[in-house]
């Protein structure tokens, strides 16, 4: 099989030795089936014996290997080297971010593991509360759901790569949440619901959708679509929260003129809270671009609010 | 070229330049833009969170639409483009969705069909317009200026969902900076988050997070960023100075939206690109030209 030899710049530190990571670069001679996994071996093997990283299964199932390849957390084993020297001339290998580095490719899962923690990770049966379903059967669609999440490999990726966690250390993460939503979508579970009323403390609405858990998950498990689940049941369940008033605000703006009313949204959310903004809205009003707070509402309105109707009454039943 | 134009709430309210500009671009190039006088707000993602059914079913109606129209759909808004794509790939790909998010548009007399196309700007400019075509227009190219992409969240995530390029990887903005004649700087943070989605929840974060990229761009000697998203310029533009001075780093860059860029190379008057409704001056970038 055809073989070129490709850059490896691999990310060093020996807390023994080190004051700080550095960077070495390594050739390998790649061909188009070798995985990154395949090549940090062969490293490993024939040119220096002192690279550390984690690694078990090789086929994409335990998890071990999940690390920032070319600056997005991937799992060695599941990527192929060629692809990334196509896309990026170079192959970039860090260890995950948004943990502690311990020696070479390997991070400190410790803080992951704790926010998995947090999410009271396992199924919860009450007796009482189950009362004579001494049997709960899944629906197909119910499996679906919670399968899908199950299907977690508890990799990390999506933590390493959440750009929220970078800045707010409260927000528990995606995978944390996936796991939440993965007992409340569980019918044996007989918490269900009342398992969304703490995760305001634990940053349900710190989230800001920027999909990177999704892209990078390597067993399609979208977190951010669970995130959006379990909002979606911490609205309908009265959360007071700035988050849960946001949505409130936005539904009923668009309810009444179709489209967003920002300066309606944006009162109601902040309520006491613009006060900390006004110097800024005097700003904008003298530049013209202040939002009107009575915008025209579109053509065909009634159309719009009878989709309103409609879901809810859908959701009703 | 013309479609069923979809500006969005935002470029209707506190992003006026943005609409002002895209329609000078539009009218330069011959694209025909057709805007939508019954759409609804798209729902941001936000919608989805209060009633996840209602976010289709919305979404569906404005794409009905613009296949009554018989013509794909413009925005202007990556996360207009982000929201919309997202409910037509679930449409597309459920047959029971599809046919429950019918049934609740046959009673206001409407079907989705399923044939529309959602495109940002960006896209149609690379793809239906073409970029030689464009450079051929270059009258004022932006020679000597250092210009940051931020491709932001919508272009590029889910992966699956838009399939335009490789997100991993993405090369658009960067393609388009330097057709219009200007040097594309790259950063740390190009396809992060602006915050804005939690500005209004998080605010402390969501600060850290433009600043930090904002910072980036900077420090690579960046002399404007450009977006090509409105929500991503009220994080980047009209909050700047207030996340700077919480956040206690100096930026002081100016964040241009996509179409003034365009616009500007193509050689509308600066005066009427809006550049005076910015929060950050713009007054370096324009004196450079």
């Amino acid at each position: 099989m055809e073989t070129k030899e490709a850059v490896f710049r691999v990310l060093r530190f020996n807390p023994e030795r080190d004051e700080k990571p550095l960077y070495q670069t390594f050739h390998v001679k790649i061909d188009k089936r070798m995985t990154v996994l395949d090549a940090l071996e062969n490293i490993k093997h024939e040119q220096d014996a002192s690279l550390t990283f984690r690694r078990s299964c090789r086929s994409g199932i335990c998890g071990s290997c999940a690390m920032k390849i070319n600056r997005l957390t991937k799992l060695a084993c599941k990527t192929r080297a060629i692809t990334e020297v196509n896309r990026h001339g170079e192959v970039l290998v860090e260890p995950m971010e948004n943990m502690p580095l311990i020696r070479d490719l390997i991070a400190d899962m410790a803080e992951f593991w704790r926010e998995i923690e947090r999410g009271t990770p396992w199924l919860i049966w009450d007796e009482k509360l189950a009362g004579s379903n001494k049997e709960t059967l899944l629906t197909n669609e119910q499996q679906q759901i919670s399968g899908k999440l199950a299907d977690c490999i508890m990799c990390g990726a999506c933590f390493s790569d959440c750009v929220s966690r970078v800045f707010d250390k409260n927000f528990t993460g995606p995978a944390s949440l996936a796991k939440v939503h993965r007992f409340v979508a569980d019918p044996r579970d007989t918490e269900g619901t009342k398992r969304v009323h703490g995760l305001v403390e634990m940053g349900l609405w710190s989230c800001t959708h920027c999909y990177f858990c999704w892209s990078q998950c390597p067993r399609d498990v979208r977190p951010v679509a669970a995130i959006s689940e379990l909002r979606a049941l911490s609205f309908e369940s009265l959360d007071p929260s700035q988050g849960a008033r946001h949505v409130d605000a936005f539904m009923d703006s668009v309810k009444s003129g179709g489209m967003l009313s920002e300066a309606s949204l944006y009162l109601k959310t902040m309520r006491w809270n613009m006060l900390r903004d006004f110097d800024l809205i005097l700003k904008m009003a003298a530049k013209g671009k202040a939002p009107s707070p009575f915008p025209r509402a579109i053509q065909k309105i009634d159309e719009v609010r009878s989709l309103f109707r409609l879901a809810k009454e859908m959701k009703e039943k | 070229m013309k479609y069923a134009y979809y500006p969005g709430c935002v470029a209707k309210s506190s992003a006026p330049e943005l609409y002002s500009s895209t329609a000078l671009v539009a009218e330069k190039l011959g694209i025909e833009l057709a805007e939508f006088t019954a759409a609804s707000c798209c729902g941001a993602g936000v919608i989805n969170e209060g009633d996840p059914f209602l976010n289709l079913a919305l979404n569906a109606r404005t794409f009905a639409m613009a296949e009554d129209m018989d013509l794909d759909i413009l925005t202007i808004c990556s996360t207009c483009q982000g929201v919309m794509n997202q409910v037509k790939r679930q449409l597309d790909k459920d047959s029971a969705l599809f046919a429950k998010t019918n049934e609740a548009l046959a009673k206001i007399n409407m079907e989705y069909k399923g044939k529309v196309k959602i495109k940002h700007l960006l896209w149609a400019l690379i793809e239906d317009l073409g970029l030689s075509k464009l450079e051929q227009q270059v009258v004022k190219p932006l020679k000597d200026l250092k210009i940051a992409p931020f491709y932001g969240c919508y272009l590029l995530r889910p992966a699956e969902a838009l399939q335009f390029e490789d997100h991993d990887k993405p090369t658009s903005l960067e393609q388009l900076i330097t057709i219009l004649g200007g040097e594309p700087v790259h950063y740390e943070g190009e396809t992060k988050c602006c915050g804005f989605p939690i500005l209004f929840v998080q605010r402390e974060t969501a600060f850290k997070m433009a600043v930090t990229y904002l910072n980036n761009a900077k420090q690579k000697d960046a002399d404007f960023m450009v977006t090509p998203c409105p929500l991503c310029h009220i994080s980047l533009d009209i909050y700047q100075a207030k996340a700077s001075k919480q956040i206690q780093v100096n930026v002081d860059l100016p964040v241009m939206h996509l179409s003034q860029m365009v616009g500007l190379a193509l050689g509308v008057e600066t005066e009427k690109l809006g550049f005076s409704k910015h929060m950050v001056s713009m007054a370096r970038v324009l004196h450079v030209l």
